[in-house]
């Protein structure tokens, strides 16, 4: 999976109004609550095996954030 | 020596009831995935303490546990507390993790009770107790596969203990609420402090440990209980009287 296909998995999962960039500030959007982190998780725990933790949900801030804790050499 | 059988042996609730048990007087055929966790027992009780590792999403292994390990000897109680817990928005969940969920907290139980039903491999009398969950009767969002595993045993309870009435052997389910143990560590790794306060704070009692559970476990393994049979205790520190 590249860069932008995982931001295209992400706005459908998350049914976001807008289109999600990697400086798109996930804490920001109208949509995000607990629900929304809940299915953060999910997607990326179903894409890349890794779940992530609350603290990890504390500190991100950006998609590219996201993208930087999963580990950018896993994307292709 | 009455001989009982465990799953989930190695961690949590599994390894303080294969404890309880030993201590008791107990034989233990335990049955986990990895036997360091579990060396400690082995150790101290190696007369009376038997393991085996196997992975129970592997059914077709089954026949191991009743035609080897168990060398002959007839079980007198079964505890299933294999399982395994899971926050997935409904968005997410696919067939396959359904699947997933439902083959550990279910359908493995559901074949352990085909072998153990058969006279070969249990006495009369038996006692058997499935772990179910709070949750079996309660709702949490983003717990659709944990919580429908979960009733779907105290449906398979009530059901099995109609069935293997006939021999006297009793099926039960106990519901814990949050109780300290590895998978609850692994939980709360996911979700926020104030979120975590908030679950400790539904718990009048606070939260349990795992010898909070183990008594009742026992009593529905010993005589003492012979007459109670398809029920579902809740041992939760009063979460779900609220």
């Amino acid at each position: 999976m590249n860069k932008a296909e995982f931001i295209k998995g992400l706005e459908e999962e998350l049914e976001l109004e807008i289109t999600l960039t990697a400086e798109t500030d996930l804490k920001g959007l109208d949509e995000w609550d607990s629900m929304a982190a809940m299915l953060l998780i999910g997607y990326v725990s179903n894409e890349f095996g890794l779940t992530l933790t609350a603290d990890d949900i504390k500190n991100i801030s950006t998609v590219q954030s996201l993208i930087e804790r999963i580990g950018v050499e896993k994307f292709n | 020596m009455k001989n009982v059988l465990v799953t989930g042996a190695t961690s949590g609730i599994g390894k303080a009831t294969c404890n309880s048990l030993l201590n008791e007087g107990y034989r233990v055929f335990a049955l986990g995935r990895d036997v360091e966790k579990i060396k400690d027992l082995l150790d101290q009780f190696s007369e009376q303490l038997h393991f085996l590792a196997i992975d129970l999403n592997s059914y077709q292994e089954y026949t191991k546990i009743f035609d080897e390990f168990l060398s002959g000897q007839k079980l007198d109680g079964l505890v299933h507390c294999a399982g395994m817990e899971e926050t997935l928005p409904i968005n997410l969940y696919t067939p396959e993790a359904v699947q997933r969920i439902f083959n550990i907290n279910v359908f493995s139980g559901i074949e352990l009770m085909r072998f153990f039903a058969k006279k070969k491999y249990s006495n009369e009398g038996a006692g058997v107790v499935f772990l179910a969950s709070v949750m079996a009767t309660l709702g949490q969002a983003g717990k659709t596969g944990y919580c429908a595993s979960k009733s779907a045993i105290l449906g398979m309870v009530k059901s099995l203990a109609l069935e293997l009435a006939k021999r006297k052997i009793r099926v039960n389910a106990i519901s814990p609420g949050v109780v300290n143990t590895p998978m609850t560590q692994k939980l709360f790794s996911q979700i926020e402090e104030d979120n975590i306060e908030r679950i400790k704070n539904m718990h009048p009692l606070g939260i349990g440990e795992v010898e909070d559970v183990t008594p009742t476990i026992l009593f529905l393994l010993s005589e003492g209980s012979k007459w109670i049979t398809g029920q579902n205790f809740i041992i939760d520190g009063g979460y779900s009287i609220q």
